[in-house]
C-alpha cells in the first residue's frame, strides 16, 4: 500500500468520522434524554442538506449562512415532529417499540415529502453551490476548502456540545433527565422546556451535519438514509449512552470504512462494494461481544466522563 | 290504445337499457400490468414511464372503440421501489390480484431479474422497456427487452472509441450491480480483442454515501497504468454517483490529467450546469455514448400527445415505455390475455413494430437487436453535449469525427 493511499484514507477517515460524530451525538442525545431510538434522524440530516442546497441556489453561497439556515430549519422540523407525534404518544405512556415504529413513520413521511418537493423543483442529485478550491496540496494529500469547512466545523460543534452538556445549567438538566426522568421532574426541572431545547439541538446538529455531508457529496432525498446505518454503528459503539464513546465510535466507523477498507482492498483485493457491510459488521460484533460499547472503558478514564 | 303505447314504450326502453347493459358486459377488459419504481432514486423515471404507458393505453382504447371492437385495456400500476425484491413483489401482486399475464416493466436489469423467476414459473410475460444489462440476455425466458438495446452494443462502441482515440490502458470505475458488471466485463473483452492493453477495475456498492476511497484507488490504478501507455478512465456510474466522483477527481492530479469516458447518464446537461464539472469534462476530452434520440413520426406524435396530456415533455426513455406498452397490447390483441400465447407471438409483433425512435427487432434472447448510438462530447461553450459520431450496433460500425 502506497503512502499516498494510506495518508489519503486517513484524511478521509477524519473527515467522514467528524461528520458521523456530528450526526451521532444528536442520535445519542435523543436516546438518553427522550429515550427514543429515532430513525427519523436520517430525515433531519436530509432536510439539513436540502435547506443548505436551496439557500446556496437561491440566497447566498456564504457557508456560514448556509449552515445557520440548515441548523434553524431542521431544528424546527425536529421540534415539530416532537410536538406532532412523539409528545402525544409519550402522554399515552407508549412503549419504546411503538415509539421506534412511530419514528420510522415520521421518517417515511418526511422522506416522501422531500421526494415530492425534490421532484417538483427538480432538485435531485444537486451540489451545494460553494465553489471548490484547493487550499492545501502536497505530494501525498490534497485538501480542499470543503475539508476545512467540514472538519473544523464538525469538531467545533462537537466540542461546543460537550461544553454545553458539561458546563451549563441546561446541560446539567439534560443529564439529569437522562439519568432519571421522574426524579428530574420532582426536583423542579422544567422538563418540557429541556425536552424542547433537546429536540431543537438534535435537529439543529443533524441539519448542520446534513449540510456538511451535502457539501462533501451531493444532495438527494436519501442522503440521510444512506448515512444513518454508519451513524447508528457509531452510537452503538458508544453504548447508546456515552457521548465521548459515540464520538470515538464515529471516528472508528470512519476509519473502518476508509482506511481499513483501503488496506483490505490493497492487501487481499476485497472489493469496495463490501464497504456498506462494515457498519453492519461493527453493529453485530459490538452487540455480540461488547453491548455496552465503549461506555465502561471510558468511565474508567477520568476526564472523559459525560 | 294510449296505455298500449305506454307499455310498448316501456318495453322498448327496457330492451334498450338491457341491450346497452349487455353490450357493456360484452366488452372484454385486459389488464396490462405496470411494474415501475415510483419511490426511491428512480422514482421520477417510473412515474414518467407510467404516464407514457397510460397514454398508450388511452390511445389504444380510443382506436378500439372507434373500430367498434369489444376489447379494452386497463393499466394497473404497482411500485417496485426500484429493488429486485420490490419488483418480484410488484409483479406477483399484479398477477394475483388482477389476473394480468403481461407486465410492462420493471425499469432496471436488477429489478427485471428479481421478477424473472416468478414470471418464468407462472407464464407471465415481462416487457421491459429500458433494461439493458448483459445479465438479462437469457434465451427462451419470459422476459422481452424491447426497443432499448442491451449493453453489449454500448460496450462495443466504447471499445472502438477507446481504440480509435489511441488509449492503451483503461481504468474502470463501476457500480457493482448486473448493469455495471456486465458493461465493464463486456468492454474489457471487446477492448482487449481490439488490441487494447491493461484494464483495471474498481467496483463500488450501488447508492454509495461516499466514494472517496474508491476514487483514491482509481487514481492509484490510473497512475500505475499511465506508466505503460496512454490511459483513460471509464466511469460506469449513475449521475448522482458521478457527481461524487467528479467532486474528488477534479482536484486529483492524476485523474484530472487523463481522458474520460462515461455512460450515457453522464451525458446529462444537468452535469454541465456546474462550471467545475463542465471545465473538468472539457479538459478530460470526455466522451459518452447514448442510444439514438432521433424521432420517427410516431415519436413526434408521442411527444405532442404526452405534452398535451400532462403539461410537460416526457422524461428520458419514456418513449420506450410507450412503445413497450403498445407492443404488449398488440400482442394481447392477437393472443388474448394468455401469457404462453403472448410469449409466442410477441417477437413477431415487435419485429413489425415501428417505434418512437427506432424499429423493434428482437434477437435470440428476446432483446432489441437494432441499435444506433450517438457519440457525444462537451461542446466548446461548455453548457451542452454535441454529437461527434455514431455507432451502428447491427453493423458494428463506428464513425467518429473529432
Amino acid at each position: 500500500m502506497t503512502v499516498t493511499l494510506l495518508v489519503d484514507s486517513l484524511v478521509r477517515s477524519v473527515q467522514v468520522g467528524s461528520l458521523y460524530a456530528l450526526m451521532a451525538i444528536g442520535l445519542t442525545l435523543t436516546m438518553n434524554v427522550v429515550r427514543l431510538p429515532n430513525f427519523a434522524h436520517a430525515e433531519y440530516i436530509t432536510i439539513g442538506a436540502y435547506t443548505a442546497l436551496i439557500v446556496s441556489l437561491g440566497v447566498s453561497s456564504n457557508p456560514l449562512l448556509i449552515l445557520g439556515a440548515a441548523f434553524l430549519v431542521t431544528a424546527l422540523v425536529a421540534l415539530g415532529s416532537h410536538h406532532a407525534v412523539f409528545r402525544p404518544l409519550e402522554k399515552h405512556r407508549t412503549s419504546t417499540y411503538t415509539m421506534l415504529l412511530a419514528s420510522f413513520a415520521v421518517g417515511l413521511i418526511l422522506r416522501y415529502i422531500v421526494f415530492l418537493l425534490a421532484d417538483y423543483f427538480e432538485l435531485f442529485d444537486r451540489r451545494i453551490q460553494i465553489p471548490l478550491e484547493v487550499w492545501y496540496r502536497s505530494s501525498v494529500v490534497i485538501l480542499t476548502n470543503i475539508f476545512f469547512w467540514v472538519v473544523p466545523t464538525s469538531i467545533g460543534l462537537v466540542i461546543a456540545f460537550s461544553l454545553l452538556l458539561n458546563r451549563t445549567p441546561l446541560g446539567r438538566e439534560m443529564r439529569a433527565l437522562a439519568n432519571n426522568f421522574d426524579l428530574a421532574r420532582i426536583i423542579g426541572i422544567r422538563v418540557g422546556r429541556v425536552v424542547n431545547l433537546t429536540w431543537l439541538l438534535v435537529g439543529g446538529l443533524a441539519g448542520v451535519a446534513g449540510a456538511l455531508w451535502g457539501l462533501y457529496t451531493s444532495v438527494n432525498p436519501l442522503i440521510g438514509w444512506f448515512a444513518i446505518l454508519s451513524v447508528f454503528a457509531a452510537a452503538i459503539l458508544g453504548g447508546l449512552s456515552s457521548f465521548p464513546g459515540t464520538i470515538l465510535g464515529a471516528y472508528l466507523v470512519g476509519l473502518s470504512e476508509n482506511t481499513l477498507m483501503q488496506i483490505l482492498n490493497v492487501t487481499i483485493g476485497l472489493d469496495f462494494s463490501f464497504k456498506p457491510a462494515i457498519p453492519f459488521i461493527i453493529i453485530i460484533l459490538v452487540l455480540l461481544f461488547r453491548p455496552q460499547g465503549f461506555t465502561e472503558f471510558l468511565r474508567s478514564n477520568r476526564g472523559l466522563r459525560r | 290504445m294510449r296505455n298500449r303505447l305506454l307499455v310498448l314504450l316501456c318495453v322498448v326502453g327496457i330492451l334498450l337499457v338491457s341491450g346497452a347493459a349487455i353490450a357493456q358486459d360484452d366488452v372484454e377488459t385486459y389488464v396490462l400490468g405496470v411494474a415501475q419504481p415510483f419511490t426511491g432514486p428512480l422514482g421520477s423515471f417510473g412515474t414518467d414511464f407510467t404516464k407514457g404507458i397510460e397514454l398508450a393505453v388511452e390511445e389504444m382504447n380510443a382506436q378500439l372503440e372507434q373500430a367498434g371492437l369489444n376489447i379494452r385495456f386497463e393499466a394497473v400500476s404497482i411500485d417496485t421501489e426500484g429493488t429486485p425484491d420490490g419488483a418480484a413483489r410488484a409483479v406477483q401482486t399484479i398477477v394475483q390480484t388482477t389476473g394480468a399475464q403481461v407486465i410492462v416493466g420493471p425499469l432496471t436489469t436488477s429489478e427485471v431479474l428479481g421478477a424473472k423467476q416468478f414470471a418464468d414459473e407462472n407464464n407471465v410475460v415481462i416487457v421491459a422497456p429500458a433494461s439493458s444489462g448483459a445479465a438479462g440476455a437469457i434465451p427462451d425466458d419470459n422476459i422481452f427487452r424491447v426497443m432499448y438495446p442491451p449493453d453489449n452494443f454500448a460496450a462495443k462502441a466504447f471499445a472502438q472509441i477507446a481504440t480509435a482515440r489511441g488509449y492503451q490502458n483503461v481504468a474502470i470505475l463501476h457500480m457493482d450491480d448486473p448493469f455495471g458488471n456486465g458493461l465493464a466485463e463486456q468492454f474489457q473483452e471487446d477492448f482487449q480483442a481490439l488490441g487494447g492493453g491493461s484494464v483495471t477495475v474498481v467496483r463500488y456498492a450501488p447508492d454509495p454515501a461516499d466514494v472517496t476511497s474508491e476514487v483514491t484507488r482509481l487514481s492509484a490504478d490510473a497512475s500505475q497504468l499511465s506508466g505503460s501507455g496512454t490511459t483513460a478512465v471509464f466511469c460506469i456510474c449513475f449521475l448522482a454517483d458521478a457527481q461524487k466522483v467528479l467532486q474528488i477527481a477534479q482536484v486529483d492530479p492524476v485523474l484530472s490529467s487523463l481522458d474520460w469516458m462515461g455512460i450515457e447518464n453522464l451525458a446529462n446537461p444537468q452535469l454541465l450546469e456546474d462550471q467545475n464539472y463542465s471545465a473538468f469534462l472539457q479538459n478530460a476530452n470526455f466522451v459518452s455514448v447514448s442510444f439514438t434520440d432521433e424521432q420517427t413520426p410516431v415519436g413526434r406524435e408521442f411527444v405532442e400527445a404526452f405534452t398535451a396530456k400532462y403539461g410537460s415533455v416526457p422524461g428520458p426513455f419514456t418513449n420506450y415505455a410507450f412503445d413497450a406498452a403498445n407492443i404488449a397490447m398488440l400482442s394481447m390483441l392477437v393472443a388474448g390475455n394468455d401469457g404462453a400465447a403472448v410469449k409466442a407471438i410477441l417477437p413477431f409483433v415487435s419485429n413489425h413494430y415501428i417505434g418512437t425512435s427506432v424499429q423493434g427487432y428482437l434477437d435470440e434472447y428476446g432483446d432489441q437487436a437494432i441499435a444506433y448510438y450517438g457519440i457525444y462530447r462537451v461542446a466548446d461553450n461548455g453548457s451542452e453535449f454535441e454529437l461527434i459520431g455514431t455507432y451502428n450496433g447491427s453493423a458494428d460500425k463506428l464513425t467518429l469525427e473529432e
